[in-house]
């Protein structure tokens, strides 16, 4: 049995000498468990993060910024649930401050303070109310605009001209009497002699602008600044909409999102248009408006538009024909052919009846010389 | 064995490079349209309403493109042809609309009440329509503003007297376009002509297409349905096609030399007894 003994002995102050090693070694570990346990916690991301640079840490700084509650997000995944959680449609306000019903205010108090009740009671001056206040004071309810135009757009509108195009006012027929069978034309939608125009087309939504046009950063190019009404307005609100979408037509005033898309970011709608005529007036065409009146109509000239079931990737689609019907026909006008034998004579004549010259000094696009029954020509290629 | 000997080899091979090139320049010779050249048709309808021997533009009717020939297409265009008729006036007639309703969207060749402004003379006064009065009673009580009744009318209408007939003929378009692409695995494009009765379709590669309006369209008292081939060759590319169709019985000199096809007319049914 002894002799069994004293190899037990060494073989167990041999363990304990391991175990005093391992000991060693684990102590130290768990002390640093303990003191900094941020440090363990993490994922392999963090990780990475202490073995990389600075700019792969930078992300983390910028995740822990504090939030800015003076800018109120849609896209803040708290903030997506049905819009009518926080909007009423029409608000209380809505018939001191529009001519129909309408969403004409900002959400009540209750809408945001059911989540963000620290920030609404933070100090005298909580930033938050700045999203609807126009002072941040008990004393003062005044609010902003709704929605406040100084504010980058969040959503994008979704609007099918097809479907909007089908249902307004076709030929006028009238029986030759009141009492007769037989009918036939007697004027179509929107002629001359209508003294209103009570039927519905295009003007419904797009009525002659009519606001100060805002000249670019550089300045108007050639010097040229446009009239007023060389643009149409588009609709910025629900007058043009709630007359048909209130209820049972959808998408109707509770339904949002049914015209209402959310954007991939906070958008700025562009100050100045871009056009390439630049010098066509919606409402011009000589003393005559012949740009604006009977027999011309919207699609005379934008001929895809009654097919367009989204306003995204829309264009103006306006054919040089829909100019060259008035504008270069024999016995009426000749102003295209007059450019081309102007470019003819000079190579570096600069196309200005209808361009500015960004566009007036390029090469004019085949289907001008089409019009004009003529063989395409580059400058290039004249003398 | 027939011999070949270097000589021969070396005109063949000289008479080859020769044709090849010759090749090369034909086709580099043959005219080709612009790299982002696409074709455009004109589309012009003019009709003749009855006896009248002034045709006008038939204008806000749409027109569609459908890809392949009338030979391809045959079994579509019957679709087309053997769809039942329903006139607006008996559509609504069926409702029980009243009379003053069906001359009321008549007067504009309206399929629904969206068409056109409901004027005060349409609720107030000896032509009114009774639909129309009820609808601003409604939005009276709603919006407390008359006014704003009358502009805002179509909200109180029931869902069938507002747009029942539009909704129907979508319905049925809606259908036969999916058949129609179905069939030819290309999107049918449409166009609405303008008051002039002009529209143009774009952005045309060549090929074979039938241009139809689908649904015949309510000409007076007769339905008019158009389905007719075009082509589109590759010459055609970077200009634009202009094609004139009308209806049976239109003689205006100003048009009659250039119409190129004319609709298939058919009386419209009488109204089913209720």
């Amino acid at each position: 049995m002894s002799g069994s003994v004293k190899p037990t002995r060494v073989s167990s102050n041999r363990a304990m000498k391991h175990y005093k090693v391992i000991l060693f070694m684990l102590a130290p570990m768990a002390l640093a468990f303990i003191i900094c346990p941020q440090q363990f916690s993490g994922s392999g991301e963090v990780a990475g993060q202490r073995r990389g640079t600075r700019k792969v840490a930078a992300p983390q700084a910028a995740r822990k910024a504090p939030i800015d509650y003076s800018k109120f997000s849609h896209a803040t995944k708290q903030h997506q649930e049905a819009c009518k959680s926080c909007h009423k449609t029409p608000t209380a306000n809505w018939d001191k401050v529009r001519e129909f019903p309408d969403v004409a205010d900002y959400p009540d108090h209750d809408a945001c303070v059911r989540c963000h009740r620290q920030q609404f009671f933070k100090g005298v001056q909580p930033v938050i109310c700045t999203v609807c206040h126009v002072k941040t004071s008990p004393r003062d309810d005044a609010r902003l605009a709704f929605r406040n135009p100084a504010a980058p757009q969040q959503f994008t509108i979704e609007f099918p001209h097809d479907k909007h195009q089908d249902v307004i006012a076709s030929l006028r027929w009238r029986p030759k009497s009141d009492r007769a069978v037989n009918t036939f034309f007697v004027k179509s939608a929107h002629v001359l002699d209508d003294k209103k125009q009570n039927y519905y087309n295009c003007e419904i939504c797009h009525v002659a602008n009519t606001k100060a046009l805002a000249a670019p950063a550089t300045g108007w190019l050639d010097g040229y600044a446009p009239a007023i009404d060389t643009f149409k307005a588009a609709p910025d609100g629900h007058a043009s909409c709630f007359n048909c979408h209130w209820k049972s037509q959808e998408p109707i005033r509770n339904n949002c999102g049914g015209c209402h898309k959310l954007a991939n970011a906070p958008f700025v709608l562009p100050a100045s248009h871009e056009r390439k005529s630049i010098k066509f007036r919606h409402e011009g065409g000589g003393e005559k408006r012949t740009h604006a009146v009977p027999p011309t109509e919207c699609t005379s000239c934008h001929i895809n538009i009654t097919k367009s079931a989204t306003l995204r990737g829309l264009k103006p689609d306006v054919p040089i024909t829909g100019c060259t019907e008035c504008h270069n026909k024999s016995g009426i006008r000749q102003d295209l052919n007059k450019e081309l034998a102007s470019l003819d004579q000079d190579k570096k004549f600069v196309c200005s009846y209808c361009h500015t010259s960004n566009v007036g000094k390029l090469d004019p696009p085949a289907s001008h010389y089409v019009v004009a029954e003529r063989r395409a020509l580059k400058r290039k290629d004249l003398k | 064995m027939k011999q070949t000997n270097s000589k021969q080899i070396t005109w063949r091979t000289l008479g080859l490079a020769l044709l090849a090139s010759l090749a090369v320049t034909v086709v580099a010779q043959t005219p080709t349209a612009l790299p982002d050249a696409r074709a455009v048709i004109r589309l012009r309808v003019k009709v003749v309403l009855g006896d009248a021997t002034k045709a006008r533009g038939l204008s806000r009717k749409r027109f569609f493109l459908i890809k392949g020939s009338l030979a391809e297409n045959e079994s579509l265009i019957q679709s087309f042809e053997q769809r039942l008729l329903v006139s607006r006036d008996c559509y609504y007639r069926g409702l029980g609309a009243s009379e003053a309703l069906i001359r009321w969207l008549k007067a504009s060749d309206c399929e629904s009440v969206y068409c056109r402004e409901v004027e005060p003379k349409d609720v107030e006064g000896a032509d009114a329509v009774p639909e129309f009065q009820l609808a601003v009673a409604a939005g009276e009580k709603e919006f407390g503003s008359r006014e704003l009744a009358r502009k805002w009318l179509t909200v109180n209408l029931s869902d069938q007297i507002r747009d029942g007939f539009y909704k129907r003929q979508q319905q049925d378009l809606v259908a036969l376009i999916k058949q129609a692409e179905e069939l030819t695995k290309v999107k049918v494009m449409s166009v609405m002509t303008d008051r002039n009765g002009t529209a143009y379709f774009t952005d045309l590669e060549p090929g074979t297409y039938i241009i139809s309006n689908i649904l015949a369209t309510e000409i007076g008292d007769r339905a008019s349905l158009w389905n007719f081939e075009i082509k589109v060759k590759p010459e055609d590319l970077a200009t634009e096609k202009p094609i004139l169709i009308s209806n049976p019985g239109n003689k205006d000199p100003r048009y009659v030399r250039n119409i190129k096809f004319v609709s298939v007319e058919k009386t419209l049914p009488a109204c089913p007894a209720r």
